[in-house]
């Protein structure tokens, strides 16, 4: 009988396509670039600021009457030599803006637009966001934005995904354990299985967190493998096999089975070769007494006495015709147990 | 303002270079309207069904477009008479090509001059490569002289692809219904939600969707364009068309292949109402957008 061959989307792959196109649509336009006129920019009152120095300053010229003028000029000199390379370049990063009527507040980048008016820019690049951003939102724009940098540490992403998270809990009233594998993997736009990476290592030990802040390690996954470990021996195998280079399969493999570590070997890895199995093969024999045997036994199985009727008549003398039995047996089984 | 539709995915052989072909020609035939069509592909196929490509005397197995029509050797001085859309990456003036169709213009490929293009790999250069084809739509000569334009790509992620990306107003993913295939249109939704992020929101990249391509009656096939249709989020996005994998196709891209196109088809042939269909989706998707 022809088995129906039946597939499926691989299920971290079709959730992965699930989850881009959501983190897509929930944070579409958040790193839009734009040039806006420096004249527009405000400083936000309600952020502390380290710099005396203020835009009108730069625009205006200081005035000796200012009580913070030994101060500001300090400062201006100390922004000089920013202002010469953009000057000559421009600014690389863009600076974060949020619209407030006509003009824009600063939320990110104040010596940037101090030093390109002392350069006598005119304009400078600048993300726009719609309104004052919150403490949650901030970190996730820089989440969304830092993602795709190769040259972050695993260290820095983690520290941006601890405030990312700390940010949640508060708005959600709750702890930090508390926040769902679920809640995070929508926060950040990432895939369950990478969420739940992320989260294995946030609560990691420090022993583990040193290594990742020495960048030791690197990889996310090898480190999430060595934060599920509970015994302590095969922690600290784990942990210097991971340091010496071990593949992520097998350090997997080295965290599950412990102590049988010396024995490892590519035969001990849990196959699944081919296709899923569907349905039982029974196997076959040479030996008819044994598959007499089978059936008899079936048939004799007092609750299951009904079958004999139908069996009475059956020949157990050849292999055609015991397999045949055999087939109908099941067949039989098979309507009564549906 | 014209409409910019690229079709894109970094894998191989999904039928990119079809679907631009179809949707072409479905805008210049069938709707009329005045159409441009660019090859960013290295490979050329798409500029060799509408202009003869020449090999590439300096660069083996590369091609060049062939003379302009308007070129005049004597009037033209310092033009050597070929124009490709490579030119826009090296400062060089771009002319269009007029191609058998009537409203269907061409700016063909040029394998050795986009293939440096691609392989850019300082930042500043790469933010230049990543921006310029976008620039240059945005003139207003060129904005203004069509209605639609359609972008090929090449197979691959790199600067040329993310070039066209930036550029585009809309999006397709053509895809076959299997594993590595699946696995690219993952790759290319990054790119689309990268460049989301980066859009402003009254002048999205707008994704009209995956176009389940070479569909053969299978049960892989089966599965897993049923898999995805009964995914939330995804299904909005996988068209309610489907090409299945027909012979007229590729027959059609044969040199002087009768029908040339399958517009030339009879309009109650399978293979021309499956493929009509899909465009016309695809273009009242594209036309409807603001």
């Amino acid at each position: 009988m022809a088995k129906k061959k039946s597939f499926q989307i691989n299920h971290s792959l079709a959730s992965g396509l699930e989850e881009t196109i959501t983190a897509a649509q929930s944070y579409s336009g958040e790193l839009r670039v734009d040039v806006i006129p420096l004249k527009k920019i405000d400083l936000d009152p309600a952020n502390p600021r380290d710099l005396a120095v203020t835009p009108q300053d730069l625009f205006h010229g200081l005035s000796k009457e200012d009580v913070f003028f030994q101060r500001k000029n300090e400062e201006i000199t100390s922004l000089q030599s920013m202002a010469n390379s953009i000057q000559e370049q421009g600014i690389i990063n863009p600076i974060l803006v949020y619209k407030y009527g006509e003009h824009y507040r600063l939320v990110a980048g104040e010596r940037r637009t101090l030093a390109s008016i002392l350069a006598g820019k005119s304009d400078i690049q600048a993300k726009i966001l719609d309104g004052k951003p919150s403490e949650l939102k901030l970190s996730l724009l820089q989440w969304i934005e830092n993602i795709e940098r190769s040259d972050l540490s695993l260290w820095e992403k983690l520290r941006n995904l601890n405030k990312i998270i700390s940010a949640y809990a508060d708005i959600e009233n709750k702890s930090l354990e508390h926040v769902t594998v679920t809640e995070l993997s929508r926060l950040i736009g990432c895939t369950k299985p990478y969420a739940m990476s992320y989260k294995a290592v946030l609560t990691a030990d420090e022993d583990i967190k040193q290594l990742i802040f020495e960048n030791k390690i690197k990889n996310l996954e090898k480190a999430a493998v060595l934060a599920s470990i509970t015994s302590a021996e095969t922690k600290q195998q784990a942990i210097h096999a991971c340091l010496m280079g071990m593949p992520l399969k097998k350090l997997k493999v080295l965290a599950e089975h412990g102590k049988k570590e010396r024995t490892l070997s590519l035969n001990h890895l849990p196959v699944h070769r081919g296709r899923q199995a569907r349905a039982v093969n029974f196997g076959s024999t040479k030996n008819m007494q044994v598959a007499k045997l089978i059936i008899e036994s079936v048939l004799h199985n007092k609750t299951l006495s009904y079958l004999a009727p139908y069996f009475k008549e059956a020949n157990l003398n050849n292999y055609q015709s015991i397999t045949s039995t055999f087939k109908n047996l099941i067949k039989k089984l098979e309507e009564l147990n549906e | 303002m014209a409409k910019i539709i690229v079709n894109a995915t970094h894998k191989g052989g999904e039928g990119k270079t079809t679907n631009s072909i179809m949707l072409a020609e479905y805008a210049a035939i069938i709707l009329g309207l005045k159409t441009l069509i660019i090859d960013m592909d290295p490979q050329a196929n798409f500029s060799g069904r509408y202009i003869p490509m020449e090999y590439d005397p300096a660069y083996k197995g590369g091609k060049i477009p062939s003379l302009h029509p308007d070129f005049e050797p004597d009037k033209d001085v310092g033009w050597d008479g070929r124009s490709s859309i490579a030119n826009i990456f090296y400062g060089e003036e771009v002319i269009p090509y007029p191609t058998a169709i009537k409203n269907l213009e061409l700016l063909p490929a040029h394998s050795i001059k986009l293939q440096e293009a691609e392989a850019v790999t300082k930042n500043e250069v790469l933010e230049k490569v990543h921006l310029q084809l976008k620039r240059f739509l945005e003139l207003e000569d060129v904005k203004n002289s069509y209605e639609i334009i359609i972008i090929d790509t090449p197979p691959s992620k790199g600067p040329l692809t993310i070039a066209a990306i930036k550029a585009a107003t809309h999006l397709v993913i053509p895809a076959q219904m299997e594993q590595f295939s699946i696995e690219g249109i993952y790759g290319m939704l990054q790119l689309w939600k990268q460049e989301t992020y980066c859009r402003a929101k009254d002048n999205p990249l707008n994704l009209v969707g995956i176009l389940p391509n070479q569909f053969r009656d299978i049960n892989l096939h089966k599965s897993f364009k049923e898999d995805l249709s009964q995914r939330k989020g995804i299904s909005d996005y996988l068209m309610p068309h489907f090409i299945k994998k027909r012979a007229i196709y590729t027959e059609i891209l044969v040199e002087n292949a009768n029908p040339k196109s399958i517009f030339e088809l009879s309009t109650k042939d399978v293979a021309r109402i499956e493929y009509e269909s899909a465009c016309r989706y695809i273009m009242e998707k594209v036309m409807a957008h603001g």
